[in-house]
C-alpha cells in the first residue's frame, strides 16, 4: 500500500533524512500538526522521517498558513522539536520547512535522484551541531525619561530611549578578529537570521557548523570576546540546532527558486 | 553593571531552555534540503512574514529574554 496515493487527504509532511533508523525514537513524538506520529520510510537506503498530516493545512493552504504567523510559530516550533528530538539521537539533513509529499512513491523517487549527493551532506555534517551567534550592542547607561506632557510626547521619549534597529556597526578589525576566531572553530559558516535581522541593538549574526568535539572551544571563544566587549556590545549564543544552514549546496539554491 | 555583563548567554544548551520564537524562526527558516516535491512552497515569502514578525515578536523577545536570564548560565574560564 506504500505507493498508493493517500485517499483520506493526507499527505507526508518530511523532517529530515538520516542513514541510520534509531530504534529509540520516542513513541510519544509528534508531528508539525500535533496529532499524528512521527514515521521512518526506508528510501534507497536512507530514513526519511515523515507524519502524516492534512492536505489541507499543508498542501492546499501552506502558503497562506505560512503568513499566519499564529500557525507559523506553533508550526515551525513543533517542526523543530521532532527534528531536534531526532538530532540527539542520530545525523539528520534537515529538510526545508512545509517540504511535503503526496505519496510514499514519490517521496522515495525525490530521494533517489539525491542520494549520491545526500551521502556527499551527511559527511560534512556528521557529528557536528549548528551555533547561533548573535552580538548586541550596549546601550550607554540609562538616561532618565524627561518629563511629557502629552502621549505623544512620551512615547517619542520612549522610543528614543530604546536600542536602535540600526547600531553603530562592529569597527571592521574588532568584526575580522571575531569572524577569524569563529571560522578557526567552526567547520562552516552561514548567513543568519531572515526573521530576526530586525532586532534592536544587532550588530551581527552568524550560524556556525561546529563538531561537538570542538563545542569547548567555541564557548571559550565566545566568552574571551565577550569580556574583550564588555562595556561595548553583547553576545547571545543559541544552541545546539539541527544543521538546518548547512545542509543546501550552491545548485540547490538556483533550482529553489 | 550586573555581574553577569561579560557573560554570554547560551541558551539551548541545557534541556530546560526554551529557545525564543524568533531563534526558532531563523533557523528552521532559514534553509533545509530541498527536494523537487508535490508541493514545497519557497520560502521567497519570509520577507513578508518577518514585516509582520518585527512587531509581534518584540514583546515575545521581551517576555523570553526574561526566562533567558534565569536559565542562561554564567560565564565558565
Amino acid at each position: 500500500m506504500a505507493a498508493q496515493l493517500t485517499s483520506d487527504g493526507r499527505v507526508l509532511y518530511l523532517y529530515g533524512i538520516t542513514q541510520s533508523s534509531p530504534s529509540n525514537i520516542p513513541s510519544s513524538l509528534i508531528g508539525v500538526d500535533r496529532f499524528t506520529p512521527i514515521e521512518a520510510v526506508d528510501c534507497e537506503g536512507v530514513f526519511c522521517w515523515i507524519s502524516r498530516v492534512s492536505a489541507l493545512d499543508f498542501e492546499k493552504n501552506l502558503a497562506s498558513n505560512m503568513e499566519n504567523l499564529d500557525w507559523l510559530a506553533e508550526t515551525s516550533v513543533a517542526h523543530q522539536r521532532v527534528i531536534s528530538a531526532i538530532s540527539q539521537i542520530t545525523d539528520i539533513l534537515p529538510t526545508r520547512f512545509g517540504t511535503v509529499f503526496r505519496t510514499e512513491q514519490s517521496l522515495c523517487k525525490h530521494v533517489a535522484k539525491r542520494v549520491r549527493g545526500l551521502k556527499k551532506d551527511f559527511e560534512r555534517i556528521q557529528g557536528a551541531d549548528e551555533w547561533g551567534v548573535k552580538v548586541f550592542a550596549i546601550q550607554p547607561a540609562s538616561i532618565p525619561m524627561p518629563p511629557a506632557r502629552t502621549g505623544k510626547d512620551y512615547l517619542k521619549a520612549k522610543a528614543a530611549l530604546l536600542p536602535s534597529r540600526k547600531p553603530k556597526a562592529i569597527p571592521r578589525e574588532d568584526l575580522l578578529e571575531f569572524e577569524q576566531a569563529l571560522a578557526g572553530v567552526a567547520t562552516e559558516t552561514a548567513p543568519a537570521g531572515n526573521v530576526s535581522r530586525g532586532q534592536r541593538g544587532l550588530s551581527f549574526q552568524t550560524s556556525l557548523l561546529v563538531r561537538r568535539t570542538k563545542r569547548k572551544k567555541l564557548e571559550s571563544i565566545l566568552e574571551k570576546f565577550a569580556r574583550d566587549w564588555t562595556r561595548e556590545r553583547r553576545i547571545e549564543c543559541t544552541g545546539p540546532w539541527p544543521p538546518y544552514s548547512f545542509v543546501s549546496r550552491p545548485d540547490d539554491k538556483v533550482r529553489s527558486k | 553593571m550586573s555581574a553577569t555583563a561579560n557573560a554570554v548567554v547560551f541558551t539551548g544548551d541545557d534541556p530546560s531552555d526554551e529557545m525564543t520564537l524568533l531563534d526558532i524562526l531563523d533557523h528552521v527558516l532559514n534553509q533545509g534540503v530541498v527536494l523537487r516535491g508535490n508541493v514545497i512552497i519557497s520560502l521567497a515569502g519570509v520577507d513578508l512574514v518577518y514585516l509582520g514578525l518585527d512587531v509581534i515578536l518584540t514583546s515575545v523577545e521581551t517576555a523570553l529574554r526574561h526566562v533567558n536570564a534565569t536559565t542562561s548560565l554564567p560565564a565558565r574560564g
